[in-house]
């Protein structure tokens, strides 16, 4: 199987994704990514945590101090309703980004 | 944006709460994926191994993350500064260079920025003052510029104009104020009763004149100026409602003005026109020819200064050709201006400020120029410093950042201490603004000269840092390659410290011109004759109060015996009472005569000289030579034919080579004539700068006058003489008032005041560019032979002299010193170019003063270059091959 890392960008829009379900601390994110997309795309850990705390600053995710489900202090993220408006929006560019590929590549 | 930003500020404050929860949450992941791991069959450690080498770096990953809360902006600036201020700290002797130099640089701006400020920038000190205008009518086809209004004209002017929303009339005089212990003499301003209302002005206490309060027959009212109410009645508020003396009447005081521009006049006192025993005489009210006023307007919103000229000319013309004989030149009439306020206050201000505002900013240039050149020599002795935190990791960009801060906080150090500087001198600034324009009182250093200063310090501070971060910027990577004293950025910095030299030292050429120029006609106008003999002469006010010596002859009579007494005290040499005395603020009163056999086909064409009128010790008392003739006697007196003297280039210009004596000339159109029977040297009446006007004399027993000057010569110094000339005038009438002492001498000195500040000005300025720009040679001269210790040694071993080693060291530096002369060529004629309204008889291209700086600047170059050049001699050969 080959892993495919992310494309720049990309990244943002899969942890607010990810964080539609449900708060999530930054590992989980990480393990949810990687299992929802059958290990094909690879968190690179390195970015994650930069990703978090920029979305943080944007103000589309918040943060909050919490257990982990082995009852360790985990820091959980959250996504806001602006997070969630950006998400539709992403959503919605993705869409239309990867019909246009897909177009390009069905044309050749 | 601002959200952002109190993010940042928020993550800042909770920095370490930050950094403690940054590190929990990695360690936290990194914990779960080794808990996943082991999980899958590995042994803890290697698991645990394993979840690190998943992660990465930490900490450059924990970088990145506190990068992304924007922290980081302000940590790392906040870091630069302490590190910056530690660096300065432990380099005194070059943060105190670069400050001083700085503050110098930002004080000098500040300075004369706070005259622009205040003089040139700011709203002027009357309501709406943006709309006031002065009329001024002019006929230059006969020689005549900006005479007064007659109050007819006036009226006609209010009357008629579309453009104008007022006008009003003002005249100053003096009069002599009874009531106080001393007899004072007042200046008064005249005006009508909508002046104040026109020039938008409020009264502090009290109301100002209402409609009506001017005319003919009103009760006298007085206001009082803010300067006068202060010094002569302490800022009594009771002051509104007393009544005054002055011309035998009583003046109801009704108000007090704020402080304002001694503009038009610096008057004491303000009295409707209808008060004034002149203005108010009848005759004013109807003869069109009885012109002694000026006027004041203020433009309706909208209107050019253009067009309410245009619109007032239409009349002018339409007046001349209804009233030609009041008109000159058969009703041509007089052309009309409105001239705006603003340029009535500064006109006269502006090339002196704006050549010292040019100068200043040459100034910093030069300080900026010189601090990054310090700043250059000091990061040549830091690159192992730099290289090294280079090497550990910090970035370039980071590090261009930590330059930029350290020179601004240099910068601002400078400035703050360039301000102090600035507020230090103000009092002298004000003093030296005065002597061109009224509104110099505005001057202070207050918010907007503060937001300048802070402006120019950033700037510069920015400015200054980015040439040597630049710089750096490439030697980084080379002087860590090569680690050694020589590397590459060494080669790029040292070639742009000499660029920085070259820069200097045409600026400070640049500035030499200007002093040198300056210096030269200081030096023209000190060496012109005056026409008079300098010398001990007293002279002092000398106003008879009109309502009490009404007959001409009981004013001569006074006149007489105050001579007469005065001849017999110790210490006068001789004693003299003129109309006017030369190089004194007001001159004598100008007006046109006609000679016997030489008639002129208009009235308007006749000569026009100015009159003086005086008392026969007269010439020998200031020393004006006569030429020809005879000067005026005791036998001259009223019941005697009338006699004048003339100039001698009135003579010339009327009679040629030929001796005027016997000639008779006329002031009444030939009803009465008067025989000159001397031609008296020429003077320079109206300062050193303006040619000698042509000037009749007249005698004063002939031709009586109620204000002039009293003129002492004396043994001693005129000065001591004070008291013995105000208690003689005071034994004969102890309410006639006595001021303004001054010795001719201090006239003249007043008279060169202004160009000699400037000249000081420019000097210092020239003298402090000069000495940095040597400073910062020989600091470049002296590195240049450190470097190049060990070729110089080699040289030496090789069997070169000494001396020319030192002329290697010194044609480099020549090189730059003629690079900068160049250059400095282009600026120096720019600069003489915006100076040409400043200088007397120097041409801004004079060769001598070009030719004179260049000799200075090179000299003091050389000198500068000299001691460290000569370090180079020193070099013990066979130490240095040893050591190679």
């Amino acid at each position: 199987m080959t892993r495919t890392d992310l494309l720049q960008g990309t990244l943002d829009v899969l942890i607010l994704k990810t964080l539609r379900s449900a708060p999530m601390h930054g590992w989980g994110i990480s393990q949810r990514i990687q299992q929802l997309s059958e290990d094909v795309l690879q968190v690179n850990q390195g970015s994650l945590y930069p990703a978090l705390y920029r979305l943080e600053g944007k103000g589309w995710i918040r943060s909050e101090w919490g257990a982990s489900e082995n009852n360790r202090r985990a820091r959980f993220y959250e996504l806001t309703k602006k997070g969630l408006r950006q998400l539709a929006e992403e959503e919605e560019g993705w869409e239309r980004f990867a019909q246009a590929v897909s177009r390009v590549l069905a044309a050749s | 944006m601002a959200s952002r930003i109190l993010t940042a500020l928020r993550a800042l404050f909770r920095k370490r709460d930050v950094e403690g929860q940054l590190d929990e949450e990695v360690r936290f992941h990194i914990e779960m994926e080794t808990r996943k791991l082991s999980a899958r069959g590995l042994p803890p450690a290697e698991a645990r191994r394993q979840a690190l080498m998943a992660f990465g770096g930490v900490e450059k990953h924990k970088e990145e993350a506190r990068d992304a809360t924007g922290a980081r902006v302000l940590e790392t600036l906040l870091q630069d500064i302490r590190y910056g201020a530690r660096g300065l700290r432990r380099n005194p002797v070059f943060t105190f260079a670069a400050v001083a130099t700085l503050a110098l640089g930002i004080g000098a701006n500040a300075a004369i920025f706070s005259v622009v400020h205040g003089v040139f920038l700011q709203a002027l000190p009357y309501g709406g003052g943006e709309s006031l205008v002065r009329l001024r009518q002019d006929a230059p086809g006969i020689n005549v510029t900006d005479p007064p209004f007659s109050p007819v004209e006036i009226n006609d002017y209010a009357g008629r104009n579309r453009t104008l929303t007022g006008l009003a009339e003002y005249h100053s005089m003096w009069f002599v104020l009874l009531g106080k212990s001393e007899p004072e003499r007042v200046q008064t301003g005249v005006v009508a009763a909508n002046y104040f209302d026109v020039m938008g002005v409020k009264p502090i206490l009290g109301r100002t004149f209402r409609p009506g309060e001017d005319a003919p027959g009103a009760e006298p009212l007085l206001i009082l100026s803010h300067d006068y109410w202060m010094r002569s009645w302490g800022g009594d508020k009771g002051i509104v409602g007393k009544g005054l003396r002055m011309n035998d009447r009583v003046h109801t005081v009704i108000g007090v003005l704020p402080p304002m521009p001694a503009y038009p006049d610096e008057n004491d006192v303000y009295m409707p026109v209808s008060a004034c025993p002149f203005r108010g005489r009848p005759e004013m009210y109807h003869d069109r020819s009885r012109r002694m006023v000026q006027v004041f307007g203020r433009v309706k919103p909208g209107v050019t200064v253009a067009a309410a000229s245009a619109d007032l000319n239409s009349i002018a013309q339409d007046l001349a050709a209804k009233e030609p004989k009041f008109y000159p030149e058969k009703g041509t009439g007089f052309a009309l201006t409105a001239v705006s306020l603003r340029d009535e206050l500064t006109q006269s201000a502006r090339p002196t400020f704006l050549v010292l505002f040019g100068i200043v900013g040459l100034v910093l240039l030069l300080a900026c120029a010189n601090v990054a050149n310090l700043t250059l020599a000091r990061l040549l002795r830091r690159r192992r410093e730099l290289a090294l935190r280079g090497a550990l990791g910090a970035c370039r960009l980071r590090l261009a950042r930590q330059l930029v801060t350290e020179s601004t906080l240099v910068a601002l150090a400078g400035g703050a201490l360039g301000v102090l500087f600035a507020a230090g001198g103000l009092k002298l600034l004000v003093a030296f603004a005065a002597r061109f324009t009224p509104r110099a009182r505005e001057i202070s250093i207050d918010g907007p000269v503060l937001l300048f200063a802070l402006v120019v310090s950033l700037a510069t501070g920015i400015a200054f840092g980015l040439i040597p971060a630049f710089s750096a910027r490439r030697g980084l990577s080379e002087a860590l390659q090569e680690g050694g004293d020589r590397s590459t950025g060494g080669v790029v910095r040292h070639r742009m410290r000499s660029a920085l030299i070259v820069v200097q030292v045409a600026i400070s050429f640049t500035i030499l011109i200007g002093a040198g120029l300056m210096i030269r006609s200081l030096w023209k106008l000190q060496g012109v004759d005056p026409g008079f003999a300098i010398g001990r002469v007293l002279t002092t006010r000398l106003d008879l109060n009109f309502t009490k010596y009404t007959d001409p002859a009981k004013r001569w009579a006074f006149e007489k015996q105050i001579l007469e007494r005065l001849a017999g005290q110790p210490g006068v040499v001789s004693a003299a009472i003129a109309g006017s005395f030369p190089l004194n603020e007001t001159g004598p009163n100008s007006g046109r005569f006609e000679i016997e056999g030489k008639p002129v086909p208009s009235d308007d064409l006749r000569p026009q000289a100015e009159f003086q009128r005086v008392s026969s010790d007269y010439f020998s008392t200031i020393g004006v030579p006569l030429v020809a003739g005879r000067a005026f006697t005791g036998a001259d007196t009223d019941e005697t034919p009338k006699v004048a003297a003339v100039s001698r280039s009135l003579a010339r210009r009327f009679w040629g080579a030929k001796d005027p004596v016997g000639e008779r000339i006329s002031f009444d159109r030939g009803k009465s004539w008067i025989t000159i029977v001397g031609v008296a040297g020429d003077v320079r009446q109206y300062g050193l700068a303006s040619a000698p006007p042509d000037e009749i004399y007249l005698a004063l027993p002939q031709f009586p006058t109620l204000s002039g000057s009293l003129l002492v010569r004396t043994s001693g110094s005129p000065l001591s003489l004070t008291k013995t000339v105000a208690a003689t005038v005071h034994s004969i009438d102890p309410d006639q008032p006595v001021d303004r002492f001054r010795s001719l001498d201090e006239a003249r000195s007043n008279a060169l005041a202004s160009p000699r500040l400037t000249a000081t000005l420019l000097s210092l300025f020239a003298a402090l560019a000069l000495a940095v720009t040597c400073a910062g040679l020989a600091g470049v001269i002296a590195f240049t032979v450190g470097e190049r210790r060990q070729e110089f040694g080699i040289r030496m071993a090789l069997g070169a002299e000494p001396r020319s080693v030192l002329r290697l060291v010194l044609n480099q530096a020549m090189k730059l010193v003629l690079a900068g002369l160049a250059l400095g060529l282009l600026g120096a004629h720019l600069l003489a170019r915006l100076m040409s309204d400043l200088l007397f008889e120097v041409r801004a291209t004079d060769p001598p003063t070009f030719l004179a700086m260049s000799v200075v600047l090179v000299a003091v170059a050389l000198l500068a270059s000299f001691f460290p050049a000569r370090r180079a001699t020193t070099v013990d050969p066979i130490a240095t091959l040893r050591s190679t």
